[in-house]
């Protein structure tokens, strides 16, 4: 499949997907329930779409484009609802977060689509072990050459994301230690990480099309990379996050993204080139390692910093973006994050795991929490 | 199965103590045995301590080959056609059937072991019962209650027309509502069964199986209380044996509730305390005579709905239990004889096609509502087939007590007990494979 023209969307319009655990009220291991979960919710009118995703115990929901962070957090919030109350008529709960705190990879089946099934030859049981949940951003673009600009622009602010969303410091029963163990699994991947530097859509067809030759690649889907440009919607797409465990931090994280964004692209604060990636495993390595805590180096001043600090930084640079954006609620939600020391999902689920020392429960009140029942 | 079989239990027991621990409360001494007894006991069991044994079915032989020979069947339907070891343990029940060596189910150590594995996986099927979804999802209250009251009734309007007494077609028709959640916990267990059809299977057989102990009581209080000369004595002994097993359940799931928290019932240790605990539940409920089968089956519904918190333990409580289970899909694959079968096939064919049928009506007719596709129906209507050791000793406490009726509706019981033994797991499995709800695993060695 050919590359694709870019087709242009109003500037810095947003759009959330989030990919959610389906869990049973049982021993809240994962459960097989996403056909039988979208047969009750494809009934209802929704503003955004759900979807299936690689294995049956995952769904995932995408909200239309939005303008303002508050579309966001309406039609997530109004989603969230209704896949709750669908998911009780069936017994089962959703919940949030990157990973599930115990499941067993080599149980989860895949969901059966040609496409799953392909993935699933390829990659083997590196496919299943995929049984991870991110949330990804699109941001919108008036133009190609502009969504290649902001692409590398933001890729500075990918530790960022990574900090505040991390929600997977459990994997297959154990404290993993990171904040998102679930960036490791993506990882596996061949054709994840960063994306090659190209500032122009003819040079970025080009390698696309090397790329394609070579039979590696048939279309942009096999590329996994953080973040990737989306012809077909007109955007660029941040896949680094975890699922945070809050349809709020969720929202507020994307209003986050597209303030920087639209900063970014207004005021160019600097130009993006190649030597931005010098440290860029590095600084995406310490978010995962050690969130908010963790000290990302300036490849071009080699000046090492905390996260926390320049995210707070940040927040105050984009300060007349959110005005002009309606983005403070989400921000501020954030600026609450940064001031905790245990703020953030994953130091919530280690507290949980800490007063309960039993994962399944653990899992439970993960379910409450996506609920918007537990605080 | 007769003494011979499993004979080191019996042996131990003079006759006289066969018949004792059915009909009666067992007195609170350690082997169940009645007093007198107790120096018998002691000698047979000394000469078992000093002196060598004897190479004959009789002792513990006779059990020790049969276990080895239901490991092996269960296995090799297992390596060579991915069916449910439980088939294996049918079918060395059946051939002790078809030899003559059926299962009484009055011998008191099979007895004890069988009410055991019992109490183990009722309590299991109750814990996963969660009564919130049934308020969630009417739909399937509505389903259960319908399918358990059409199953009753369309079975005894068959049985009657076909000329049996009512006090025969009554106990028969309850017994057909439970659809046996031991067959189910143990073929979902094995196949790794997961997804709606495997939840809404359990759920539904843990109603039935719920309405049909409490049915089969009333019926049998009902019967005690219809007698003008006897209800006022039976008065107080039945609200005492129904009071009494809906309380004593409710303590255990509560106990277990208070003291588990502590534990990780994952782990060997907790899972030795919830073991003990229904067990020992289970010999005060036969104490005070109360219903062994409904007091494990409340307190696992009473641990599971009491809050939300997940209990997790290794299925059938890891491997004493399922040497207990075991042992029971053995007796009761043994529990029906060739004349039963041969004077009654027919009866219980009706009966077993009737049930069939009257369940998947329902499913089928109340699955949009209930938030099911059609296909899912079909298979859960097919799930919905093993009858086994619950109605088993159902009919047998109710046989012991009102031995009249029992001459008329025990060999059609029996029979039903025959045909769906071995086929009953296998359409479970059908079912549940067909919903797509097992994991696929090779035919020839491990899953990958």
């Amino acid at each position: 499949m050919p590359l694709g023209e870019f087709a242009p969307s109003r500037a810095f319009t947003l759009g959330v997907e989030l990919e959610l655990q389906i869990v049973n009220r049982h021993d809240y291991d994962l459960a097989p329930g996403a056909a039988d979960l979208l047969r009750l919710t494809g009934k209802r009118k929704l503003a955004a779409d759900v979807k299936p995703e690689i294995t049956s115990s995952m769904i995932e929901t995408s909200t239309g484009v939005c303008e303002r962070h508050r579309d966001v957090i309406t039609q997530l919030l109004e989603v969230r609802d209704a896949l709750v109350e669908d998911a009780g008529k069936l017994n089962l709960r959703l919940a949030g977060g990157g990973t599930h705190a115990f499941q067993d990879w080599s149980r989860r089946r895949i969901f059966d689509t040609p496409r799953f099934k392909q993935v699933s030859q390829l990659y083997g049981y590196l496919s299943k072990q995929f049984t991870v949940f991110g949330q990804h951003v699109h941001i919108g673009c008036t133009g190609p050459d502009e969504a290649l600009w902001l692409l590398h622009a933001m890729s500075r602010f990918v530790p960022h994301a990574i900090a505040l969303s991390a929600s997977s410091p459990f994997v297959q029963g154990t404290d993993t230690g990171f904040q998102s163990a679930r960036l490791n699994s993506v990882f596996a991947f061949p054709l994840s990480g960063r994306s090659p530097f190209h500032l122009t859509w003819e040079s970025f067809k080009v390698y696309f099309e090397k790329m394609r030759r070579t039979g590696v690649v048939d279309s942009m889907k096999d590329f996994y990379w953080d973040i990737r440009p989306k012809p077909e919607y007109g955007t660029i797409e941040i896949r680094v996050m975890d699922t945070p465990l809050t349809v709020e931090r969720a929202a507020a994280i994307a209003a986050y993204l597209q303030c920087v964004a639209r900063w970014l692209a207004k005021e160019r604060p600097f130009e993006p080139q190649e030597d931005d990636y010098l440290a860029y495993t590095y600084n995406r390595f310490q978010a995962c390692r050690f969130g908010l805590d963790g000290e990302v180096v300036d490849p071009i001043t080699a000046v090492h910093r905390p996260l926390r600090e320049l995210i707070r930084e940040t927040i105050d640079a984009v300060e007349m973006h959110a005005i002009e954006l309606h983005a403070e609620r989400g921000l501020m939600l954030l600026k609450d994050t940064l001031s905790l020391e245990h703020g953030t999902d994953a130091a919530w689920l280690r507290a949980a795991q800490e007063r309960e020392r039993y994962l399944p429960e653990v899992v439970r009140q993960q379910c409450l929490r996506f609920e918007g029942v537990a605080p | 199965m007769n003494p011979t079989l499993v004979g080191f239990f019996f042996r131990s027991h003079p006759s006289p103590a066969r018949h004792v621990l059915t009909q009666q409360a067992w007195p609170m001494r350690q082997h169940g045995a009645p007093a007198s007894n107790d120096d018998a006991m002691t000698e047979s069991l000394w000469t078992l301590v000093t002196s060598p044994w004897t190479l004959s079915p009789n002792t513990l032989l006779g059990a020790a080959v049969l276990a080895v020979l239901a490991a092996l069947a269960g296995e090799a339907v297992w390596r060579l056609w991915r069916w449910p070891r439980l088939v294996g343990y049918g079918l060395v029940g059946t051939v002790l059937a078809l030899s003559g060596n059926s299962a009484g189910g009055n011998e008191p150590a099979l007895r004890l072991a069988i009410d055991g594995a019992l109490a183990l996986l009722l309590f299991e099927a109750g814990a996963r019962l969660k009564l919130r979804w049934l308020a969630r999802n009417p739909w399937l209250l509505a389903t259960s209650v319908a399918e358990a009251l059409l199953t009753g009734i369309a079975v005894f309007v068959l049985l009657q027309s076909l000329g049996l007494p009512t006090e025969a077609c009554t106990p028969l028709a309850i017994v057909s509502v439970c659809v046996s959640p031991a067959v189910l916990q143990r073929v979902v267990g094995e196949l790794h069964a997961a997804g709606q059809v495997t939840e809404r299977l359990l759920a539904l057989a843990a109603l039935n199986t719920l309405y049909a102990v409490l049915a089969m009581k009333l019926l049998s209080a009902g019967l005690l209380l219809s007698d003008p000369r006897t209800w006022l004595e039976a008065l107080s002994p039945v609200l005492f044996s129904f009071c009494g097993s809906i309380l004593l359940g409710a303590a255990l799931g509560e106990g277990l509730a208070l003291i588990a928290r502590r534990f990780d019932l994952r782990e060997d240790n907790g899972v030795v305390l919830l073991l003990g605990a229904v067990l020992l539940a289970l010999v005060v409920a036969k104490t005070l005579q109360l219903s062994a089968l409904l007091v494990p089956l409340l307190a696992g519904i009473w641990l599971a709905n009491r809050s939300e918190r997940p209990w997790v333990w290794p299925r059938h409580f890891g491997s004493a239990g399922s040497v207990l289970v075991l042992v029971m899909f053995v007796a009761v694959g043994s529990a029906w004889t060739v004349e039963a079968l041969s004077s009654a096939a027919s009866v219980a064919l009706g009966l077993v096609a009737v049930r069939a049928l009257a369940k998947a009506l329902v499913v089928v007719a109340f699955a949009r509502p209930s938030g099911l596709g059609m296909g899912q129906a079909a298979c859960l209507s097919i799930s919905l087939t093993p009858l086994s050791a619950t109605a088993w000793v159902l009919a047998l406490d109710f046989a012991a007590r009102h031995p009249a009726a029992s001459v008329q509706f025990m060999p059609v019981l029996l029979a039903s007990l025959a045909l769906l033994e071995l086929l009953a797991p296998l359409a479970v499995m059908v079912g549940l494979r067909a919903a797509g709800e097992v994991d696929a695993q090779p035919l020839h060695g491990r899953a990958a």
